[in-house]
């Protein structure tokens, strides 16, 4: 249970407002790290549900498939230039950011990755790294401002981060790919993916 | 004093060793000659460059007339000799050892690799090291623009830059070989330190690569007609911060495994070595940007985000310091200490092996403490450039990885060239290293206290026109002086017991000593998984780096014509 204290302790820190107003003041920040870290602390929060609720996640989360559906709808949808730029002007969208992105990607993300078989995590996330590369092609050939809050140098720069970002995500799918575990843990690959993490 | 380290010409501690490591595990005489070749080369660097200091040391007491373009021309040397030629040789021969050693021997195609490595290395040396005698490049080893230097420099630093990624790959070829031959055995934990100091060292050195080849060399050739200036140095820095991290996670790796073998001990838990690693591999170069807190051009929440950056390294650090302790307390009450500090009348302190590392590891108590200080803006505002600086890493090089380096060379050497570490030499060692230890007292508390009173950095001797406040520095730079009398000494005794022990101590066998994990201690398979770590050091160096490298690059001041101010 430390990590959901840890968790929780993130979450806070994430909601203070000198921290809000730092992460948001910067368009990479807000969405390469303020994002991530909320989803990082639904994650460690994750085990308070899935011990609450157990049954609740069995049913509807059983292959983790639908878990991992809402995950990419909601982070999609703060990907949405409009969405963030609303996050900053109009407080109930900002709040519902703050819930929707541990609750509702962080916590279903935890449960059905483990549940994911080791192909569907490669489907997430190549779909991902495909996003990422379009996001940053989007962002770093638009020559207009996308969002009203953010400079088109802003833009810029987080069109960078996408794409770097997808590089390194591109270099651990042709890791996942092109190395076989099995030949070098000497457990059969089928096993991995219940022994991984 | 009289504990006498047990295996020193132990004929049957050193026949136990050879039973239990069997014949395949010898030496192999093909390893042995790359690594007494890269000793060589590093114990040769270390005299020129140690006699280099000792010409600037005496310059700057006062002692010695050096002319300032003289100066700079022997500044260059000396850190281009131990930064990248000491430092950097001494770690790959040590790591190379380590994997034939841990891994049975070296693959010939690895083999041929590193020694290609190396004369891309020694050639390119030999071309930066031309200039520098021609006067034509003392732009000291940082190298930053908008000083040019002969084009020629910046050859020889691409080559060895090439070099350095042939050793790289042979040894990711080495390791994934072994761990193919292997399956479900984690890697030997000093090749894992090596796995993890040539990941840095390939992923460190590609900010250079681009800098010399894309930014600098083109503009001292003359094809482009400027530079930006805090470009370049932000890609140096994000390899010469890495580039330091990786000697101090090569002295590390001995304090985590050849430090409890000394003492009698266990290695502390395999886990958390192996994480510590880990986390000084992926969080590593994203560091670099504490080096440019005084820059311009920077905005301060960038800053501000750097210097979490920078101090969450800080963070394995403390975990080192603790898993010592912690190694030190639970041998010791093993063999009968007693209380929290009983261990101190335990340790070797006689065998020279420990003794250097030991002094290394305390200090790096204050080296770690001066340097988070210097990671705060503020703080740093008042030693930036001053001699402070150079106070600091000479107690980081010049201590913590350098005598590290010194007490690994009295084991090492003597095992790859099939002879003893003596008595006599042992108890040579253990002056040498105190004779070092003082010297670097000296040197390096005079220069940490008369930074803090303004003394710049890079500066020959000058009294600025009998100025009362630069008049008043003059006790602290005698004593600067004398600590170099005292380095180089022990400099010039250091490289006479390398040679001694490569060539002339008596023949036989030398343990290579690795501390075994403790019993029970079972180690995650996750850690193994290189493929993630760097994924993830990729996506925090593109975290770190995007904002300002974007922002200095859109929004750049026009470049900067090529200077040679000396
Ligand atoms: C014989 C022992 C040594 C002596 C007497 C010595 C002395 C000095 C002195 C006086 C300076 C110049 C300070 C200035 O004007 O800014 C200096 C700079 C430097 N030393 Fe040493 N040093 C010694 C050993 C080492 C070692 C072992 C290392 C690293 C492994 C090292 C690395 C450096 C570096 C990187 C610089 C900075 C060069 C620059 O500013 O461009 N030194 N040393
Ligand atoms: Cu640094």
């Amino acid at each position: 249970m430390t990590q959901v204290f840890y968790g929780l302790l993130l979450y806070i820190f994430l909601a203070m407002p000198p921290v809000v107003h730092f992460l948001e003041s910067i368009m990479v920040l807000h969405m390469h790290m303020q994002m991530p870290m909320l989803v990082a602390s639904g994650f460690f929060m994750a085990p308070f549900f899935q011990k609450r609720f157990p049954q609740f996640f069995s049913k509807w989360n059983g292959d983790g498939v639908p878990g991992i559906v809402l995950f990419s709808i909601i982070m999609v949808y703060w990907t949405i230039p409009r969405t963030m730029d609303e996050a900053l002007t109009i407080p109930a969208v900002e709040l519902f950011k703050f819930i929707s992105i541990p609750f509702l990607a962080g916590v279903p993300l935890r449960d059905s990755w483990m549940k994911l078989s080791k192909w569907g995590r490669h489907v997430v996330l190549i779909g991902f790294t495909l996003l990422f590369i379009v996001m940053g092609l989007l962002y770093v050939l638009t020559p207009v401002q996308l969002c009203n809050s953010y400079l088109v140098i802003d833009q810029f720069t987080l069109g960078w981060g996408f794409l770097t970002t997808s590089i390194g995500m591109i270099v651990y799918l042709i890791y996942a790919f092109v190395v076989d575990p099995s030949k070098y843990e000497g457990i059969p690959p089928e096993d991995m993916s219940s022994s991984d993490e | 004093m009289a504990t006498v380290p047990h295996s020193l010409n132990d004929k049957s501690v050193t026949r136990s060793f050879k039973e239990k490591t069997g014949k395949m595990l010898g030496v192999n005489p093909q390893d042995a000659k790359f690594t007494k070749t890269y000793m060589f080369v590093a114990f040769a660097a270390l005299l020129l460059g140690g006699i280099l200091g000792l010409l600037q040391g005496l310059n700057r007491a006062g002692f010695m007339e050096l002319s300032p373009q003289h100066y700079y021309q022997v500044l260059t040397a000396h850190g281009l000799l131990l930064v990248v030629v000491f430092s950097g040789f001494f770690c790959i021969g040590y790591f190379y050892a380590a994997m034939s050693h841990t891994l049975g021997g070296l693959l010939p195609k690895v083999r041929k690799m590193a020694w290609t490595g190396f004369a891309l290395k020694i050639a390119g040396f030999v071309l930066a090291v031309i200039p520098i005698l021609m006067n034509q490049a003392s732009v000291m080893y940082t190298f930053y623009p908008p000083m040019a230097a002969s084009p020629v420099y910046y050859i020889g630093l691409a080559l060895i830059v090439v070099g350095i990624w042939l050793c790289c790959f042979g040894a990711f070829i080495q390791v994934a070989n072994w761990r193919k031959q292997n399956p479900g055995k984690h890697v030997p934990i000093l090749s894992f330190f090596a796995t993890g100091v040539f990941v840095l060292l390939f992923f460190g050195s590609v900010p250079v690569a681009i800098e010399v080849l894309v930014l600098v060399l083109p503009w001292s050739l003359g094809w482009v007609d400027t530079i930006n200036v805090m470009l370049s140095r932000t890609l140096f820095w994000a390899f010469g911060h890495t580039y330091v991290n990786i000697w101090y996670m090569t002295a590390v790796s001995a304090w985590y495994v050849v430090i409890p073998k000394l003492i009698g001990g266990r290695r502390w838990n395999d886990t958390l070595t192996r994480v510590v690693v880990i986390a000084l591999v992926i969080m590593n170069i994203t560091g670099g940007f504490h080096h440019q807190i005084i820059d311009p051009g920077i905005e301060e929440p960038i800053k501000f985000m750097h210097v979490f950056m920078s101090l969450a390294i800080g963070f394995p650090s403390l975990m080192t310091a603790y898993a010592m302790f912690a190694v030190f307390e639970r041998t010791s009450r093993r063999q009968g200490g007693k209380g929290l500090l009983g261990w101190y009348k335990k340790m070797p302190w006689g065998d020279v092996r420990f003794l250097a590392p030991m002094i290394a590891m305390i200090g790096f108590i204050p080296a770690g403490a001066g340097g988070i200080a210097q990671s705060t803006n503020q703080l740093d505002q008042v030693v930036h450039n001053s001699l402070w600086i150079t106070g600091h890493f000479h107690l980081t090089l010049g201590i913590s990885v350098a005598l590290t380096f010194f007490g690994i060379s009295y084991w090492l050497i003597p095992h790859v060239s099939k002879r003893v570490l003596t008595r006599k030499m042992n108890r040579f060692g253990v002056v040498q290293t105190i004779l070092w230890t003082v010297g670097m007292i000296f040197m390096s508390g005079a220069m940490h206290t008369v930074g803090l009173f303004g003394s710049p950095r890079r500066t020959a001797f000058t009294t600025y026109f009998d100025n009362a406040t630069a008049l008043s520095w003059n006790p602290y730079m005698t004593l600067i002086g004398l600590g170099a009398i005292l380095l180089v000494i022990a400099a010039v005794m250091q490289v006479y017991a390398a040679f001694n022990l490569m060539f002339f101590a008596p023949k036989g066998e030398e343990e290579f000593p690795i501390a075994e994990a403790e019993v029970g201690d079972v180690t995650g398979y996750w850690t193994e998984r290189w493929g993630l770590w760097v994924a993830l050091l990729i996506i925090v160096v593109a975290m770190a780096y995007v904002i300002p490298l974007t922002d200095m690059i859109v929004n750049a001041p026009p470049g900067s014509p090529p200077f040679k101010t000396w």
